[in-house]
C-alpha cells in the first residue's frame, strides 16, 4: 500500500507475525531498510520478510524516498530525509512498539541515523556492510555518487557493464543514472546531518555483518571498541552483497539476534 | 450477484484453476502493471520472462504478487514461491513457472 509520510507518498509493504495459540502479548517488529539507487523493498520482500513473520515478527518494509515504488521528489535527499521519512511512517502506521531496525548498505546508514536521532523509538539495530553517517562515509559518497553521476549516462558505459556484468546489472545501472541525474541526491544525500565517528551517539544494541572482502571491513576495531552492546560478525569469501550471496547465514544471524533483544515484555 | 437463466455466473465461479484461464488471468495483470510504464502491446505467454522480455523489476514483481493477493486471497504466496528461488533463477523467472504455480496452489487448496 501507499502511504502519506511527511511531504511525500511511501511504498510500504507489510507481512504480520504468524503467532502461535500460546505466545502472550505482542510480537517483535523488524523494519527493513534498503539501499542506494539500484534497490527497493524487493530485496527484503524476496529474501527475509516472508521467513521472519513466519518466525512471529511484524515486517515493515518499505520504500526508500527516490526509490522503487515511493515518490521521487527533485530535491530533499539528505540524510536527515530519509531518517524522518522512517519515523514518519512509523507514526502512520500507528506503530509504538520499539522496532528493531535492519539496514542494508546506505539502508543502514539510515537505520545508524535513526538510531542515533530516535533513541525512543528503536530497539536495536541491525548493519549489513553499512557505514553510518559519520563525516567519513560522507567522503566516501560524495565522490562515489558524482562519478556514477557522470559515468552512467553514458550508452557506452552502459554496454561495457552489460558485456562484463550481465544485462540485468546494466538495467539497474540505467536506473540508477536516471535516478541521479533526474534528482539532487548525488549532491544532497552527504551533504546533511552527521553522527561523531565514535558512534557514541548509537546507544542501543547494535549487530554489524560485513563480507571479509568488502572494504567497510575496516569498521570492524571501530564498532568492538566503541559500542559496549555490540556484536560483529564478519563472513569469510564475501564482498559486499551480503544479504543477496549469503542470505540464509543472514537470516539466522538476525533473527537470533532479535529474539534477544525482544523489549516487547520489557518496555513500558 | 444474482445468477441468470444461461448459469453464467456459477460456470464462471469458482475461479479457474485450468492454466489457461490462469494464464490469461496473469496476462491482464501484467498488461495493467506495463501499463504504469507507457507499454501496452506487449505479448505475454508462457515463455515470456519477467525481467528480460518485459523489464520488469523486482519491485514490479512485489506489486504483482499484491495484485495475486487480491485475486487469489492467501491460496497463492507468491512471496514465499520467490524466496524460494535463488537471484539468477528469480531474472530468469517465466510467466509460465508462475502460472505453474498459481495452478498448483489452487489445486492443493481445492484438494484440502
Amino acid at each position: 500500500m501507499k502511504i502519506r509520510t511527511g511531504d511525500i507518498t511511501t511504498h510500504v509493504q507489510r507481512l504480520d507475525a504468524q503467532v502461535s495459540g500460546e505466545e502472550q502479548g505482542e510480537p517483535p517488529v523488524v523494519v527493513f531498510v534498503h539501499g542506494l539507487l539500484t534497490d527497493s523493498l524487493a530485496s527484503y520482500y524476496f529474501t527475509l520478510g516472508p521467513s521472519f513473520a513466519a518466525a512471529g515478527i511484524d515486517v515493515i518494509m518499505y520504500d526508500l524516498r527516490g526509490h522503487g515504488r515511493s515518490e521521487r521528489p527533485e530535491t530533499g535527499y539528505q540524510i536527515e530525509c530519509f531518517v524522518d521519512d522512517l519515523v514518519a511512517l512509523l507514526d502512520a502506521l500507528g506503530e509504538r512498539r520499539r522496532v528493531h531496525l535492519v539496514g542494508n548498505s546506505f539502508g543502514g546508514t539510515v537505520a545508524a541515523g535513526a538510531a542515533a536521532w530516535y533513541p525512543e523509538r528503536i530497539a536495536s539495530l541491525t548493519l549489513i556492510e553499512a557505514e553510518p553517517p559519520v563525516p567519513r562515509w560522507t567522503e566516501h559518497m560524495a565522490n562515489g555518487l558524482a562519478l556514477a553521476k557522470e559515468q552512467l549516462v553514458h550508452e557506452e558505459v552502459i554496454d561495457w557493464i552489460k558485456d562484463n556484468r550481465g544485462a540485468h546489472t546494466a538495467r539497474l545501472s540505467r536506473h540508477a543514472g536516471r535516478i541521479l541525474n533526474s534528482t539532487t541526491l548525488a549532491d544532497e544525500v552527504w551533504s546533511g546531518r552527521v553522527i561523531d565517528d565514535d558512534l557514541s551517539a548509537i546507544t542501543c544494541p547494535v549487530l554489524a555483518i560485513f563480507g571479509d572482502e568488502s572494504g567497510l571491513v575496516a569498521q570492524v576495531p571501530l564498532f568492538e571498541s566503541m559500542l559496549e552492546r555490540s556484536r560483529v560478525v564478519v563472513l569469510p569469501e564475501q564482498g559486499h552483497s551480503v544479504l543477496v550471496e549469503r542470505t540464509k547465514e543472514t537470516r539466522e544471524l538476525v533473527l537470533e539476534w532479535i529474539r534477544e533483544h525482544d523489549l516487547t515484555e520489557a518496555a513500558t | 450477484m444474482t445468477t441468470d437463466a444461461t448459469g453464467f455466473a456459477t460456470a464462471k465461479s469458482p475461479l479457474g484453476t485450468d492454466a489457461g484461464a490462469v494464464l490469461a488471468d496473469i496476462a491482464g495483470m501484467l498488461r495493467e502493471l506495463l501499463e504504469e510504464y507507457g507499454l501496452d502491446d506487449a505479448e505475454i505467454t508462457r515463455e515470456t520472462t519477467f525481467h528480460e522480455d518485459l523489464e520488469l523489476e523486482s519491485i514490479d514483481l512485489v506489486a504483482l504478487s499484491g495484485t495475486l493477493r487480491e485475486h487469489y486471497g492467501n491460496r497463492v504466496n507468491f512471496a514465499e514461491f520467490v524466496a524460494d528461488l535463488e537471484l539468477d533463477q528469480i531474472i530468469e523467472l517465466t510467466v509460465g513457472q508462475l502460472v505453474d504455480h498459481v495452478v498448483a496452489s489452487l489445486r492443493a487448496t481445492e484438494a484440502s
